[in-house]
């Protein structure tokens, strides 16, 4: 169990698909974080410089952001340079609240030791089958971002009734139920259920779409 | 014992058939939450929020108190059946847990982290009610330096030294903060990096961040896993849980050590229930040790598993006194009640007893009635609740995906809010993936415009001189624990480091 173990370091693992040659963007790949990082503190940067100041209190309004870019800016820089050093590929274990929690901590204050790890040796095998080539399932994400933002893009238009049916359909799907018109049946259900109780009972407005407009 | 009539006045009002039915409500949802992994109290309060807002706000708490607790009391159920921990703070009583429940126990595992949970929570809740006048006064004397002082303790703490790794702990702080910076500056009128937006005046509402980090952030995280996790197998449990009289008395000493060990950290802001856990299962295996019990580690000892379910519902009790007295919330989960207080237009802090003590009471009152439903629906019920584990994961997650979308839209109908979500919940899915923790991110939204205000306050006063934020005695104090607590992490980090070289 990950919560005494530590990431391999991508050096000493093998790669998910069973080809061990590390290229640059071996364990890397966490770039995208320091990226966001770094645009979230040129967009506080920009909005502080272009910030309308009202009235004069000192320290102004502007005072807090400064400190929290540069907060930014520096901790995208420590990542930066920590990943350059230690590249990390995923470990394939379960856990939840990884990284959340010190293990050298946890593992100081419980006292674990060899039993704490292996209790864990007969939970279910760690990696199945190596077969895939990228640690996440991109392809099941991406459907599920396509339903979502399709939620959001029809929500108005169609009205909550179809839109939610869509959306959880589409999730269905994604994550791999074959029964589909069972499916779109029980999504059907679930939202009109929400729209009963949230809508007539509680008196939310949900947008009702064009069926609002021929009703 | 002027808290005993004010606590009898909250029994009073929170005794009605409606209320109880909300607080069964609550208990139920938050017993579900508990059981099902990944998700958790937190969540289900954010996404309940909205919703219930047209509720009065007294029903709504007892609610929300129901939940609060109920989510600790599902939490160990997939850990035992599955050997796979739901939720972080139950990892330390899926150790003996899950070797019980293998050694054909299942059922006493199940009783014994019920009545655990109940027996922490009670305890816990019985000293907030004694001592929160007590915290009230003392939260009196501070000032705008003293409160950011707090508040860069709960930064600092949980981002650094509970969290695995410093820099990200600290990058998932600097994202909090930033999200919180949107919107009208309160001293000023300054609109702050609201683009324009006039429905970004009001900031980025707490709930959007948080149904995004918690909710559709894990459902993107399941959606990447899971065709390559593998499926574990579930022992199965017949019948009630239960406990015989000698399993009882067996476990009473390490249910109220663990109670000891939690109920201080739950004034800690040092992210929840882990550490208290961990530190009553160390506890008890150090004990074990010490009396030779043949059962720890090998069949699965009723102590190992007793100590650290009531140290998780001790901590969550005196959290809500830390946050009900104070305005402090010292985990992911306190943080979203104070939302829901702010929603609602209170402020937890000193005067909140002042201003809406019947709320108050009410609301403390409820948390022990919703312990004695939790007790009363958990062990008869145990093994229907670890039929929701079986519920297929497809349906369970394109159901959360349409209810957060709810949630989020309930808020203030607009759409703006609902793209927001989805850029937040990839947010929270790369968090998830980066193993970046997600605690930082909700303390420093709800703390940020707090210490933000607290130290252009106290600036304002001294007219700029820095001096002021260590010029009290409780200020230099926080401080000087803070600076010993990092001091003694990165010992720990670095012994760590040196004992994995060398192995």
């Amino acid at each position: 169990m990950s919560i005494t173990q530590h990431q391999p370091e991508a050096g000493s693992a093998t790669e998910p698909h069973g080809n061990p040659k590390p290229r640059f963007w071996t364990g890397r790949s966490e770039f995208v974080v320091v990226a966001v990082l770094y645009t979230l503190a040129i967009l506080l940067t920009i909005g502080t410089a272009t910030m309308h100041v009202q009235g004069k209190s000192s320290p102004g309004p502007q005072f807090f952001p400064i400190i929290v870019c540069i907060l930014l800016y520096l901790v995208a820089t420590l990542l930066a340079i920590q990943i350059l050093r230690s590249p990390k590929v995923p470990d394939n274990s379960i856990h939840p609240g990884h990284g959340q929690f010190s293990a050298d901590m946890l593992h100081d204050l419980g006292h674990l030791g060899k039993e704490e790890a292996e209790a864990f040796d007969d939970a279910p095998s760690k990696t199945p089958a190596n077969t895939w080539k990228t640690y996440s399932d991109w392809r099941t994400v991406g459907l599920m971002l396509a339903g979502v933002v399709a939620f959001v893009a029809l929500l108005e238009p169609l009205g909550w009734i179809i839109s939610a049916t869509m959306l959880f359909w589409v999730v269905t799907y994604a994550l791999g139920s074959h029964r589909r018109f069972f499916d779109i049946g029980v999504g059907l259900l679930f939202s009109s259920i929400i729209q009963l109780a949230f809508g007539a009972g509680l008196g939310l407005s949900l947008p009702s779409g064009f069926i609002g407009g021929i009703l | 014992m002027e808290q005993l009539e004010l606590l009898m006045g909250g029994f009073a009002s929170a005794l009605t058939p409606i209320n109880l039915l909300w607080v069964l409500i609550g208990a139920l949802l938050g017993t579900a939450v508990g059981v099902l992994p990944g998700l958790g109290s937190a969540m289900a309060v954010a996404l309940l929020l909205p919703v219930t807002f047209s509720l009065e706000p007294t029903a709504a708490f007892i609610m929300f108190a129901g939940i609060y607790f109920g989510g600790l009391f599902g939490d160990s159920t997939s850990g035992i059946l599955l050997n796979t921990p739901g939720h972080s703070s139950a990892i330390a009583s899926t150790f003996e847990g899950h070797r019980m429940a293998k050694s054909g126990q299942a059922a006493k595992a199940l009783a014994t982290c019920a009545i655990g949970a109940f027996i922490g929570g009670l305890i816990a809740t019985t000293l907030v009610v004694f001592f929160a006048p007590t915290l009230v006064k003392m939260a009196t004397v501070f000032g705008p330096a003293e409160y950011f002082a707090l508040a860069v303790f709960a930064f600092l703490a949980i981002s650094a030294v509970v969290s695995e790794s410093v820099i990200r702990g600290i990058a998932a702080l600097g994202i909090g903060l930033a999200l919180a910076l949107v919107g009208i500056d309160g001293p000023s009128g300054t609109a702050r990096f609201t683009l324009g937006m006039p429905q970004l005046f009001d900031g980025i509402s707490v709930i959007v961040i948080t149904v995004g980090l918690l909710a559709l952030g894990e459902v993107f995280h399941i959606a990447s896993r899971i065709h390559r996790d593998p499926i574990a197998t579930r022992i199965e449990t017949k019948g009630r849980a239960r406990l015989n009289l000698a399993d009882f008395k067996k476990a009473l000493p390490a249910w109220l050590r663990g109670t000891a060990f939690g109920a201080p950290f739950g004034l800690i802001p040092a992210g929840g229930a882990e550490v208290p856990t961990f530190l009553a299962y160390g506890t008890e295996k150090q004990l074990a040790k010490r009396r030779n019990d043949p059962e720890f580690g090998t069949t699965g000892s009723i102590h190992g598993l007793a100590a650290p379910e009531a140290a998780a519902n001790a901590t969550a009790g005196t959290a809500m006194g830390a946050l009900l007295a104070l305005g402090l919330p010292t985990s992911a989960t306190a943080a979203i009640m104070l939302a829901a207080f702010q929603q609602y237009g209170m402020q937890p802090g000193p005067l909140l007893f002042e201003r809406s003590g019947d709320l108050v009471w009410a609301l403390l009152a409820s948390l022990f009635i919703g312990l004695v439903i939790l007790v009363m629906i958990n062990i008869p019920f145990a093994s229907v609740w670890a039929k929701l584990l079986s519920i297929p994961k497809h349906y369970l997650y394109a159901g959360i995906t349409v209810f957060s979308m709810l949630g989020v839209y309930a808020v203030s109908s607009a759409v703006l809010d609902l793209w927001l979500l989805i850029a937040i919940g990839l947010v929270g899915f790369l968090m998830r993936r980066y193993n970046i923790p997600l605690a930082p991110v909700l303390i420093a939204v709800i703390l940020g415009p707090m210490a933000e205000t607290e130290l252009r306050r106290a600036l304002a006063v001294s007219e700029g001189d820095l001096g002021i934020l260590v010029d009290s005695p409780i200020t230099v104090t926080l401080y000087l624990v803070l600076a010993v607590a990092l001091a003694l992490s990165a010992v720990q980090h670095l012994r760590h480091r040196a004992t994995r070289k060398a192995a």
